[in-house]
């Protein structure tokens, strides 16, 4: 428990101390970086004028407080406060990434249950194969495909945005908008996280199904389905668990992919806008809160993994 | 050896990936032989559809696409194989000296391991691309440094058993240094294991050249697949999906079904676990 607990401490230090450091290890400020050798000359006191307004002299102690008072600063290029753009990006980020999980893991789960029960069947056969071929391609491939396909050639669904821009619907018409935007990139996540859910649950099912446990309750006479998700399946779920707090890391290119490539208004665009401006306050600040959250809930499925599973503690 | 190799690509996931692979490596090395003209020249006609010395026409700054293509597979390519190669020399190291030594370097090396896991690998990246676009070898050695930590877990676990093994035990007993066996036995004894992780260790690193390269983070300049892709979609309402579009996402797809068919073979091959499945 502890172990653990420091590491993930250790963690977000390193982070914040990083978020710090790193833009201060490099020669010159903002200000002589945007004007330097443009065509724009600036004089001694409108350079300190600009100094003034965009500084960040300010130490580590006094950065940290900053930021537990929740002032993380102004962005440079949008010139609105952080946490503020933050806010509004972040119920979009969660909106897909939520769903997107949800789906996926549920769905990867009672498919790969469902097949591992089948085993050495055509149709087992059949979706490894598949699922081992689509796992591992990345978000950006699937999606462009997507895209062209749908989006672009036949025109079913809209290619950016997550609402019609100017259209005021209210309802069930807005809700029918919300989700024919939602529907590409969704699929886009879903095709990239389903596979490897799928691969997992069915390996650690297949181990379950030989235990002698499962026979006894055949034997008892339980109905299959009893046997299958009661017994069976829940002693399958745990690998799932741990999977799902660490594939997290590894998700947010795709998620900053996806939402680039649709044009959706989450954190992921607004972080790779505010990289492309070197809107560094922006930028620093949703890294920050983005991986710290990342962080929180990698704790948060590793206490709930002890929870499920007492043998955990042993290893401690 | 023969004999080694033949049975080594018995396998038909094996044979197609090897022979797909081998086949985009030799795109990628000829590269500069097969351009028909310079990537970097600008002076043909700005987004001009597919003709007999432009095969697959020219881009919005009057670049070659062919030329471009083959440049980027061969950027991509190379990225993907310095950052995986790195990456799984860096977590086969660990996690041989964690398992073999044990006590505080176990447990410092596997701590590390768990914050690394636990901080989402992009976004140093991303810092870092905010003040300054960094060179690609350089983001290619801190991937790798980022994404050591499941190598050498594996690695770690399947050397802690084979550390206790009579013949393992018995070099010890001869005297053998620790560099010794760890070099003579531990190390080929776990090739099997490393040879399916540097197949997906190259296509995470391809695939994050790509995505990076898609999301800007590289110099523009610079050729990629994932650049040409980014610059292709700026043009989506004109007619130039399957000339521009279509073939880096083409290449990018054929290099990634290679390296998985090649780390599914390699896995159904020398996991015995996965064959009796």
């Amino acid at each position: 428990m502890w172990p653990t607990l420091t590491a993930y401490a250790l963690a977000a230090g390193l982070l914040l101390v990083l978020s710090h450091a790193l833009p201060r290890l490099l020669p010159g400020d903002f200000v002589s970086a945007h004007w330097q050798g443009g065509e724009v000359v600036l004089d001694a006191d409108r350079a300190a004028a600009l100094r003034e307004r965009f500084g960040t002299a300010e130490i580590l102690g006094g950065y940290l407080s900053a930021l537990a008072r929740g002032d993380w600063g102004r962005s440079l290029a949008l010139d609105r406060p952080v946490l503020g753009l933050i806010g509004a990006a972040l119920p979009w980020t969660l909106l897909l990434m939520g769903s997107a999980h949800l789906l996926s893991t549920i769905g990867g789960f009672l498919a790969g249950v469902e097949v591992a029960w089948r085993r050495g069947s055509s149709l087992e056969k059949g979706s490894v194969a598949a699922m081992s071929l689509l796992n591992g391609v990345p978000e950006l491939v699937s999606g462009l495909l997507l895209l062209l396909l749908f989006a672009l050639r036949l025109e079913w669904l809209p290619a950016s945005g997550a609402q019609t821009a100017y259209a005021e619907f209210s309802g069930t018409a807005w809700l029918a908008d919300l989700l024919r935007h939602l529907a590409l990139p969704l699929l886009t996540l879903v095709l990239a996280y389903l596979p490897g859910n799928f691969l997992l649950a069915r390996a650690s099912m297949l181990l379950v199904i030989s235990a002698p446990y499962l026979e006894t309750a055949r034997a008892k006479g339980l109905p299959p389905w009893r046997v299958r998700y009661r017994h069976g399946a829940r002693n399958a779920l745990l690998p799932l668990v741990t999977r799902f707090g660490l594939r997290f890391s590894l998700m947010v290119t795709g998620a900053l992919v996806v939402e680039t490539l649709f044009a959706y208004p989450g954190l992921g665009r607004l972080l790779v806008e505010a990289v492309a401006q070197r809107d560094l306050p922006l930028a620093r600040g949703i890294i920050l809160f983005s991986s710290l959250s990342v962080l929180a809930l990698n704790l948060g499925v590793d206490l709930l993994y002890r929870c499920l599973d007492p043998r955990v503690n042993h290893g401690c | 050896m023969g004999v080694e190799l033949r049975r080594l690509f018995d396998n038909a996931w094996l044979r197609i990936g090897g022979a797909l692979l081998t086949l985009l490596l030799a795109t990628a090395l000829l590269g500069p032989w097969l351009s028909p003209h310079d990537p970097q020249a600008m002076t043909f006609v700005p987004l001009s559809p597919p003709d007999g010395s432009h095969w697959l026409g020219v881009n919005d700054a009057g670049m070659d696409l062919l030329a471009e293509l083959l440049y980027g597979l061969r950027n991509t390519l190379s990225f993907g194989l310095v950052g995986g190669f790195s990456a799984l020399a860096l977590g086969v190291a660990v996690g041989l000296i964690a398992a073999w030594f044990g006590g505080a370097v176990d447990a410092v090396c596997m701590r590390l391991a768990d914050v690394l896991l636990a901080i989402p690998l992009v976004m140093p990246l991303l810092l870092l691309a905010v003040l300054a676009p960094p060179s690609p070898l350089l983001l290619a050695l801190l991937l790798a440094l980022l994404s050591w930590p499941s190598t050498a877990r594996g690695i770690r676990a399947q050397a802690l058993s084979l550390r206790n093994r009579p013949h393992v035990a018995a070099a010890r007993q001869m005297g053998g240094s620790a560099s010794y066996i760890l070099g003579k036995h531990l190390l080929p004894e776990l090739a099997p294991l490393f040879l399916a992780g540097f197949a997906g260790k190259v296509r995470m690193a391809l695939a994050m050249e790509a995505s990076l390269a898609f999301l800007g983070l590289f110099e523009p300049g610079r050729k990629s697949l994932g650049q040409t892709l980014r610059d292709a979609i700026q043009y989506y309402y004109l007619d130039i999906w399957w000339h521009w579009l279509l073939p880096p996402l083409l290449c990018l797809s054929l290099l990634i079904l290679s390296l998985t068919l090649l780390a599914v073979g390699c896995e159904a091959r020398f996991d015995p676990r996965l064959k009796e499945g």
